[in-house]
């Protein structure tokens, strides 16, 4: 399939709708050759078959993180006519808001440098990670609710941020219109016990220095205003609670494809017209889980805060630990672009609208960027942008090249601290299973899609 | 006979095989493998069970189920598991005991977030049975 790519400049790539049957609609990719070529065969024919379901709105969009996923691509676009198309729990995948926050401080890298040793193990004792662990929170049913209908509203009222991390809240934080009689009864048993955990897998929690500001004037409305400057950045999702939604849903959007006649080239596409029952149900269900998950989040930034607090001895206002931007990863939004409306489906992507914040995340071993999204990006992406460096090599293969130990070290000898539930975390997870963060970000700066502003290096890493 | 083997082939997930030499020794072959990424199932112990019943609209979907069943128990029971007994099996309907203990750090493996259906198989080759599983992480 990849020899049928056509090059329209030298970060952007056509793979028209005549490349193989079935194609409603052309795919588009933005990356520069070197990404380009990377990228694997399976992961372009992933594309091309969600460019063959109904109401799909061109183009379908592969971005320069993608790689090999469930279904399709992580790092992909889709979006699909209000009327015509489908809503998909395949398309959003299991981790149903997988995002970033990013919390700034107005310390600087000398003074976090100094106490990054207790800093980092502090921080590990009060965010629950990995499998193993649990959460300090135990929700009852009405809490849950609660979180599922109010998002980070909840997490205000309950002492956990402020209304200013709300503000700063793809969505504010909440997506009216979640229906908590649409997740199942499992799925609610599942998230009792898990807010306010961060999970494992390539969630993380990493305290950063700027190294690079590109644009002062847009990050001096972030609060970022120094290099050296320190901030955060959490990455996690919506835990078993999200996961189990997204297992019930994929389950009766495969039986609605058979009900509703819709043919599938990938039985993982599970989806359903975008006014069905099995439709809306979804939609209202997932809305619960991306709720839970910016809640998820908050909760977390507090109990950051307040390690901070005692490792620094100073308030977190004083070390004025606001949120700079919260966003999603993984998420399905009915929304208005260029005056049309539609179900975009983002997998490993980034809401990329004009002048809003854009969070990419790089490897524990490499940099994390904040860019601004851009009217090109409503233009060529439907307002959506890469989410982080995209994986390069399986974990199984990752296992066999790399001792978590040894990537352990390897970080310590570049300053940086780390600490994970286990060292195979580290292995799964070392830089070199990743992608080059500085190639994929040219190629989303370059072909205009989202600019970069902030370019941030780590310090600290805890891993799930 | 090996129980099971994973194999280099999902860029973000893993993929495994699991063998039997009859159907209950498969689901039990494949619950082990997938026990074996969510904890250092060696080390875990069988000081608690639970009992497992569980439909499918076929013996694949089945395996699906069980599969998904026992990564939901590890966040509703938070328990590690290392045991699967099963009882019954049937080409729609599956009883089992499965043997573990509560939930520990040093003894984590990573996060599973679903089964997904790539390269799904469950096929009998002569007198063996042998299924292909992805799991999503």
């Amino acid at each position: 399939m990849k020899e049928k790519i056509q090059k329209i400049n030298d970060y952007e790539w056509l793979l028209p709708k005549t490349a193989r049957n079935g194609m409603n609609v052309d795919a588009k990719i933005i990356a520069n050759k070197k990404i380009l070529d990377s990228i694997e065969e399976d992961a372009v024919q992933q594309l091309t078959n969600v460019a063959c379901l109904p109401g799909v709105v061109e183009p379908v969009i592969g971005l320069p993180d993608m790689h090999f996923g469930y279904g399709l691509p992580m790092g992909a676009v889709s979006a699909f006519d209000s009327e015509k198309g489908i809503i998909s729990a395949g398309l959003c995948g299991f981790d149903i808001n997988c995002g970033i926050n990013s919390i700034r401080t107005n310390l600087t890298v000398n003074e976090v440098r100094e106490k990054l040793k207790e800093l980092v193990p502090a921080l590990f004792n009060a965010i629950p990670c990995g499998v193993g662990s649990k959460g300090k929170l135990r929700l009852n049913y009405n809490e849950l609710d609660s979180v599922m209908t109010n998002g980070v509203n909840w997490a205000v009222e309950n002492g956990y941020g402020t209304k200013e991390d709300i503000k700063k809240t793809e969505e504010n934080g909440c997506m009216s219109g979640a229906d908590p009689s649409k997740v199942s009864d499992l799925a609610k048993k599942r998230g009792l016990p898990q807010l306010g955990t961060l999970g494992a897998g390539n969630h993380f929690l990493e305290i950063q220095k700027v190294s690079d500001i590109y644009d002062k004037e847009y990050a001096k409305k972030l609060g970022i205003v120094d290099k050296d400057q320190v901030l955060i950045m959490l990455h996690c999702g919506s835990r078993g609670f999200g996961h189990q939604i997204a297992t019930d849903y994929l389950k009766i959007q495969e039986k609605a494809v058979k009900k509703y006649n819709i043919q599938l080239p990938d039985r993982q596409l599970a989806c359903a017209p975008v006014n069905s029952k099995e439709g809306q149900d979804y939609y209202s269900a997932m809305k619960c889980a991306v709720n839970y998950s910016f809640t998820n989040r908050l909760v977390m930034t507090q109990w950051i805060r307040e390690t901070f607090e005692k490792v620094f001895k100073k308030s977190w206002e004083e070390m004025n630990m606001q949120t700079v931007y919260g966003i999603c990863h993984n998420i399905v939004k009915l929304e208005k672009i260029k005056g049309k409306k539609y179900y975009v489906h983002r997998k490993g992507a980034t809401r990329a609208f004009p002048d809003m914040p854009v969070l990419i995340a790089g490897t524990m071993g490499t940099a994390s960027y904040i860019c601004k999204g851009t009217e090109l990006a409503l233009d060529k992406t439907f307002g959506s942008s890469c989410h982080g460096s995209g994986r390069a090599m399986s974990r199984h293969a990752a296992l066999k090249q790399f001792r978590g130990e040894k990537v352990s070290d390897d970080l310590k000898e570049k300053g940086i601290v780390s600490k994970a539930s286990n060292w195979k975390s580290f292995a799964e997870e070392a830089p070199g299973c990743y992608k080059d963060v500085e190639e994929v970000v040219d190629s989303v700066h370059n072909a205009g899609i989202s600019l970069k502003v902030v370019r941030m290096k780590p310090l600290g890493v805890l891993k799930g | 006979m090996e129980k099971y083997k994973f194999i280099d082939d999902l860029t973000s997930d893993v993929l495994f095989e699991a063998y039997g030499k009859s159907l209950k020794e498969l689901f039990g072959n494949s619950a082990i493998a997938l026990s074996s990424i969510i904890c250092n199932i060696k080390k875990v112990g069988e000081e608690k069970s639970l009992s497992v019943e569980l439909k499918g609209d076929s013996i694949e979907d089945l395996m699906v189920n069980w599969l998904q069943e026992i990564i939901a128990l590890v966040d509703t029971d938070e328990m590690f598991f290392s045991r699967f007994d099963i009882i019954e099996i049937s080409e729609d309907n599956l009883k089992a005991n499965i043997y573990g203990e509560p939930i520990s750090p040093e003894k984590a493996g990573i996060v599973v977030k679903g089964v997904t259906y790539y390269k799904l198989k469950l096929e009998k080759i002569k007198d063996n049975f042998k299924v292909t599983i992805s799991l999503d992480i």
